[in-house]
């Protein structure tokens, strides 16, 4: 842990994701208006909102998987908007689905193998790693199963697992506790906590305001396309635009 | 070893002592007439190998199988009618022409999924056939091409079959086992997932095009050296049903699978051939009926009752 710590040295001043002014529109509807926020390395930010709010489409732009209309997202120093998935996937910039996504006809270790080997592992360092996460998040017993095979909530920490195969330099989770067991949804939440203390970045989307609470020091607020709430968590959730936001129209608090 | 090497493992040790019965065959059959049928199901078992690794491995179900053997059979058919080439040369350049035009077709075909990339190469496979039929000046169309033979006598055009089938299945085997082999299948699995864990989608898949054709065309051209006669109905989609049939018979997305289906399939349609014209017909319901119960065909059959005896 230590050698790794002094590399992934937290730095909070220091940029792991920038996002600047990005924009996408569907049709008339702005799905993502003007966003802008900076996360530095090491730090472990909350993204809420309510449903429709743009948090997917947001996440689908940083990971790749759609173009943004407008605005700038750099990793580090370099400007990763335009990429493909799998360029943006090398750069270090991990991402785990809202509907969970495994290869279902590999097995759980072949799972977390294919994604060690496109890291560029060579194939024993592959499989001492894919070995400590399936231990690290209690999949040792099912690793030769199938993955369509397993629970929805150990799919869910494979798919999780396999975004750790090469430390990322910042993993993105997108509802990873939705419909997941209280259990292995502590064994995800001690998962990060341990990550985060060892240095790693993480921006986590959950609707699940105790776990952002308990997890995250930051929380961005988006609705409507917009960030309308970014710093302390505590602050951000008794901020009035987040609270009317949540339970809708004005004055409603 | 893990389940999955393990696996591949046992598949492929199964195949080796397949194409050892194969091999040992000829001291049993001396019918010129049955190892004229043995030596056709090998070409349709390199087809099924080559078919199998683009359909059951990487998820493109390419409906052009035949139509590359047909493009791997012209290429060293035309260059030895018109240029007097020898085998030795035009065998090479239809793998060559194959694989190229394979990598072209999954270029185009890149974006497109399930029966869309169906119906794309299967267009693709009808037009070729066409173009060449009617190409009467260049390759006189429905008259076909003579070409030179590739051995004087027919056990040595078997062997030759055999030590193809052998090599392809011996680089299938290592391709599959490498890293290749866990990005190909993560493709077929889920292709977002795939690009997000970094896997290079674009490039996977057009290898997997390039192998697959790449290998079709080579069973066409040693087809054609031994049939002598190259004909536009090599690339008949019922070819490519044939091909089909087998890999899901015998199992897709395993090594066994495609070989032993393609001689199961052909040894048994000639047996069927005097009943006349059914063979078609068993194997379509077998198929359905094999789609529909068992998916992993008859080498997943086995697999379980394996497991079931030693458990």
């Amino acid at each position: 842990m230590g050698t790794r710590a002094a590399f992934t040295q937290k730095d909070h001043g220091v940029s792991c994701l920038a996002v600047s002014n990005v924009s996408r529109a569907f049709g008339g509807l702005r799905a993502v208006d003007r966003v802008s926020f900076d996360i530095g390395r090491g730090e472990l930010v909350g993204l809420i909102g309510p449903n429709g709010s743009g948090k997917t489409t947001l996440l689908n732009i940083l990971s790749g998987h759609q173009p943004a209309e407008a605005g700038e997202v750099r990793l580090g120093d370099e400007a990763i908007q335009g990429l493909r998935p799998e360029r943006i996937a090398a750069r270090g910039l991990q991402r785990m689905f809202q509907l969970t996504r495994v290869f279902r006809r590999m097995s759980a270790l072949d799972n977390l193998m294919t994604a060690g080997r496109a890291l560029g592992l060579a194939h024993p360092g592959a499989l001492a790693r894919a070995g400590i996460l399936l231990e690290e998040l209690a999949l040792s017993r099912v690793s030769d199963l199938d993955a369509g095979q397993l629970s929805g909530g150990q799919q869910k920490l494979l798919e999780f697992g396999c975004c750790f195969m090469s430390p990322p330099r910042i993993a993105l989770l997108d509802e990873p506790f939705a419909a997941v067991h209280p259990a292995m949804k502590e064994t995800m939440a001690r998962f990060i906590r341990a990550h985060h203390a060892d240095g790693q970045t993480f921006l986590v989307v959950s609707h699940d305001m105790p776990v952002i609470v308990e997890l995250c020091p930051r929380t961005i607020c988006m609705n409507a396309g917009a960030v309308i709430a970014d710093g302390p968590t505590r602050t951000v959730l008794n901020e009035r635009s987040v609270i009317e936001a949540y339970l809708g129209g004005a004055g409603a608090a | 070893m893990d389940s999955s090497a393990r696996r591949m493992a046992l598949e492929f040790r199964l195949s080796l002592g397949l194409l050892a019965l194969v091999a040992i065959a000829p001291l049993a059959i001396d019918n010129p007439y049955w190892l004229g049928v043995l030596i056709v199901s090998m070409y349709f078992a390199l087809l099924a190998a080559g078919w199998n690794l683009l359909a059951g491995y990487t998820g493109q179900f390419s409906m052009a199988p035949a139509c590359f053997a047909m493009i791997g059979a012209y290429t060293t058919g035309l260059l030895a009618y018109h240029w007097k080439i020898a085998p030795s040369l035009g065998i090479p350049a239809s793998i060559l022409a194959a694989g190229a035009i394979g990598a072209i077709l999954g270029l185009i075909v890149l974006r497109l999924r399930g029966p869309y990339l169906a119906l794309t190469t299967l267009s693709f496979a009808e037009i070729m056939r066409l173009a060449i039929g009617n190409s009467y000046d260049f390759t006189r169309g429905d008259l076909g091409l003579n070409v030179p033979g590739l051995f004087e006598s027919r056990l040595a055009c078997y062997y030759a079959f055999v030590a193809v089938l052998l090599a392809a299945q011996g680089g299938l085997y290592l391709l599959l086992r490498s890293r290749a082999g866990l990005f190909l299948q993560a493709i077929r699995d889920d292709e977002v997932a795939a690009a997000s864990r970094g896997v290079d989608v674009v490039l996977w898949k057009t290898v997997a095009f390039t192998l697959s054709t790449a290998a079709s065309g080579l069973a066409g051209a040693m087809y054609a050296h031994f049939s002598q006669l190259v004909s536009p109905e090599l690339g008949l989609l019922s070819q490519t049903g044939l091909v089909i049939c087998m890999v899901v018979i015998g199992g897709i997305g395993s090594l066994i699978g495609p070989l032993a289906g393609a001689l199961l399939v052909y040894v048994s349609s000639e047996m069927l051939r005097e009943a006349g014209g059914v063979q078609l017909i068993v194997f379509a319901l077998l198929v359905i009926l094999i789609a529909r119960f068992f998916r992993e065909g008859l080498w997943g059959l086995a697999r379980r009752s394996l497991r079931k005896t030693t458990a």
